[in-house]
């Protein structure tokens, strides 16, 4: 009778698992006006996992007069990429401090996080990629800065080039044309790292004349699980002074904010926001915005503006009142981690001007999203079209995946790299035909 | 003197298992109610932590205690003639399945994984212990269960 009651349970379960909304067409959630459905809490959240396979010498596939090739392969969680004035790409090999058990979830997820990665230690170091070739491949590879703690961000202003370590903005000498750094850099400022560091990514830019960093910081949480204490100053985009490390949020409400990039014409600051989970297959969008100084977004509090999540107590209705929506939404968990807006003149007409985003790919949904990059068109510094797919192919069979992509760039040709840490290569694509 | 008691089956050292194990369960569920309550009142995620370990502790120890309690129970058709036991069983039977609905609304983040649905199923379990608790010192007292009679070695 145990195991009978056993078996009941669990089809009793199953069946409630199964109980969630479908999911709906992507596309709706795609542009300035999501369609936003009711928000549906779960018995048990959806994991569905991509079944990690890898390329074995496939590669993506890419929208037509388009190329792409492989820049670097064999790398050990590759995600995110920085090209330097002389050519030189650099390549950070990355990964996230040990998660820490707050409840028996915690164990389950965990489990599952590390299922849907590359099983490849990260390297926890910056890759120099020399790039002399007329195809703007790579012909020499060195380490750059090793024994860094999950780095992510990194800019370069003047001689000075910072790095956005997981708890510290830290700042080396760099000399053009080198290809190691062997100075130990200076931190510039702390930043929320452990003991809990949910979101560990910190994403670094710098503003046009350089007088100014913005680093992204993540939020501690889905939705303040951890409690809010250790929410204090995340979920935002934090302003540091490059010469004194003085610094104070920019924007806030942002639950989880990469791929920071000032829009090359109108100079306005610009990330994609992973929002919140098991509220549905289709519920938060995640989204890609310009980030006005002073504005909140919402997180934990509420979405879309002033849409409340019931899982967080006590609300704060003095922020929602002022929450923000975001400008363009990419359909849900996606998640966003790259951003790059096309400054070069190798690829097609069609593609000048706006912005790249590479979708790192779902998982708490029936029906996987993401795992491809978009172009999303600007026109005078603002969103105007759908977004299309450019390159794909890194899930096949509908829940295999060859690789995710992650952090992306442009390189001095003009080509668009693209960093995918589950494949552990760099790709890039390219005109088919100069 | 002869030992007439209805027999339990599944013992150790002469001891029932199931009266070992069914503390650890009781305790467990009950400490649910009470830190779900603390989270109720202050918002403090520590609290819904603690009953989430609670939950999952106690629902493990039960299914050892369960299948100890249905050895006993098929294993002297006399603890199968009394109402108190399946009262006691069936009651115990629905506070693991309800428990393990608890344990599901448990792993929800921050405040609707315990208010409303988790506390009220916390409270549930705790009442239909009380009736089971009631009907096994029935079965155990009244009824000698698992109790050996006669000259002690």
């Amino acid at each position: 009778m145990t195991s009978v009651h056993c078996a009941a349970a669990a089809a009793l379960l199953i069946a409630l698992t199964a109980c969630g909304p479908a999911p709906i067409d992507p596309r709706r959630q795609v542009g300035p006006n999501p369609y936003l459905p009711p928000i549906h809490q779960y018995l048990v959240t959806p994991f569905h996992l991509a079944k990690i396979v890898g390329w074995n010498g496939a590669t993506p596939a890419v929208a037509p007069g388009l190329k792409v090739q492989a820049f670097a392969t064999g790398l050990a969680n590759p995600r995110s990429l920085y090209v330097l004035p002389n050519r030189d790409v650099l390549v950070v090999e990355t990964g996230g401090p040990p998660a820490t058990i707050s409840r028996p979830k915690d164990i389950v997820m965990n489990w599952m996080e590390a299922k849907t990665h590359s099983s490849t230690k990260p390297g926890q170091r910056i890759l120099l990629f020399r790039v002399t070739r007329a195809d703007g491949l790579p012909n020499e590879k060195t380490v750059f800065l090793d024994h860094l703690n999950s780095p992510f961000g990194v800019v370069l202003v003047g001689n000075d080039l910072f790095v956005a370590n997981t708890d510290a903005v830290v700042r080396y000498p760099y000399t053009p044309g080198e290809t190691r750094i062997t100075a130990a850099g200076v931190k510039l400022c702390d930043l929320p790292g452990g003991p809990i560091d949910h979101h560990w990514t910190k994403s670094l830019t710098a503003s046009p004349d350089g007088s100014k960093l913005y680093a992204g910081v993540g939020s501690n949480s889905n939705i303040t699980e951890n409690g809010i204490q250790a929410e204090v100053g995340r979920a935002a985009i934090w302003e540091i002074d490059r010469d004194t490390g003085a610094h104070r949020e920019y924007a806030a409400g942002l639950r989880n904010p990469n791929g920071l990039q000032f829009e090359p014409q109108t100079h306005v600051l610009w990330a994609v926001v992973n929002e919140r989970d098991e509220l549905g297959p289709d519920m938060v969008p995640d989204y890609l915005t310009s980030i006005r100084e002073g504005a909140f977004y919402g997180w934990p509090y509420s979405f879309y503006g002033q849409h409340l999540d019931p899982r967080v107590q006590p609300q704060r209705p003095d922020l929602v009142a002022r929450a923000i929506a975001p400008d363009y939404a990419l359909s849900s968990h996606v998640a966003p981690l790259g951003l790059v807006f096309y400054t070069g003149a190798n690829l097609p007409a069609h593609y000048r001007g706006g912005a790249f985003v590479g979708e790192h790919g779902s998982w708490n949904r029936s029906v996987l999203n993401g795992y491809k990059v978009v172009y999303v068109p600007f026109e005078n510094g603002r969103p105007s079209g759908p977004a299309e797919d450019v390159v794909t192919g890194f899930l096949i069979d509908g829940d295999k995946a060859r690789g995710r992509p992650v952090g992306l760039a442009i390189d001095s040709a003009g080509g668009l790299l693209i960093a995918d840490d589950t494949g552990n290569s760099v790709w890039r694509v390219s005109a088919a035909s100069p | 003197m002869q030992n007439d008691n209805p027999r339990s089956t599944a013992t150790l050292g002469g001891r029932p298992i199931h009266a070992m194990l069914v503390p650890v369960p009781i305790t467990c569920f009950v400490g649910t109610l009470i830190t779900d309550i603390v989270y109720w009142r202050t918002a403090m995620m520590l609290w819904a932590d603690m009953s989430a370990w609670l939950l999952a502790v106690g629902l493990i120890v039960s299914l050892f205690a369960a299948s100890a309690g249905l050895i006993d129970f098929f294993g002297d058709h006399r603890i199968r003639e009394l109402r108190s036991a399946w009262i006691h069983g069936l009651g115990n039977v629905t506070v693991v399945i309800l428990s393990i609905f608890n344990a599901c609304i448990h792993t929800r983040d921050a405040y609707t994984s315990v208010v409303p649905t988790g506390l009220i199923l916390s409270a549930l379990v705790v009442a239909i212990l009380l009736v089971t608790a009631w009907n096994g010192w029935t079965m155990v007292y009244r009824h000698g269960v698992g109790v050996r009679e006669g000259n002690r070695p």
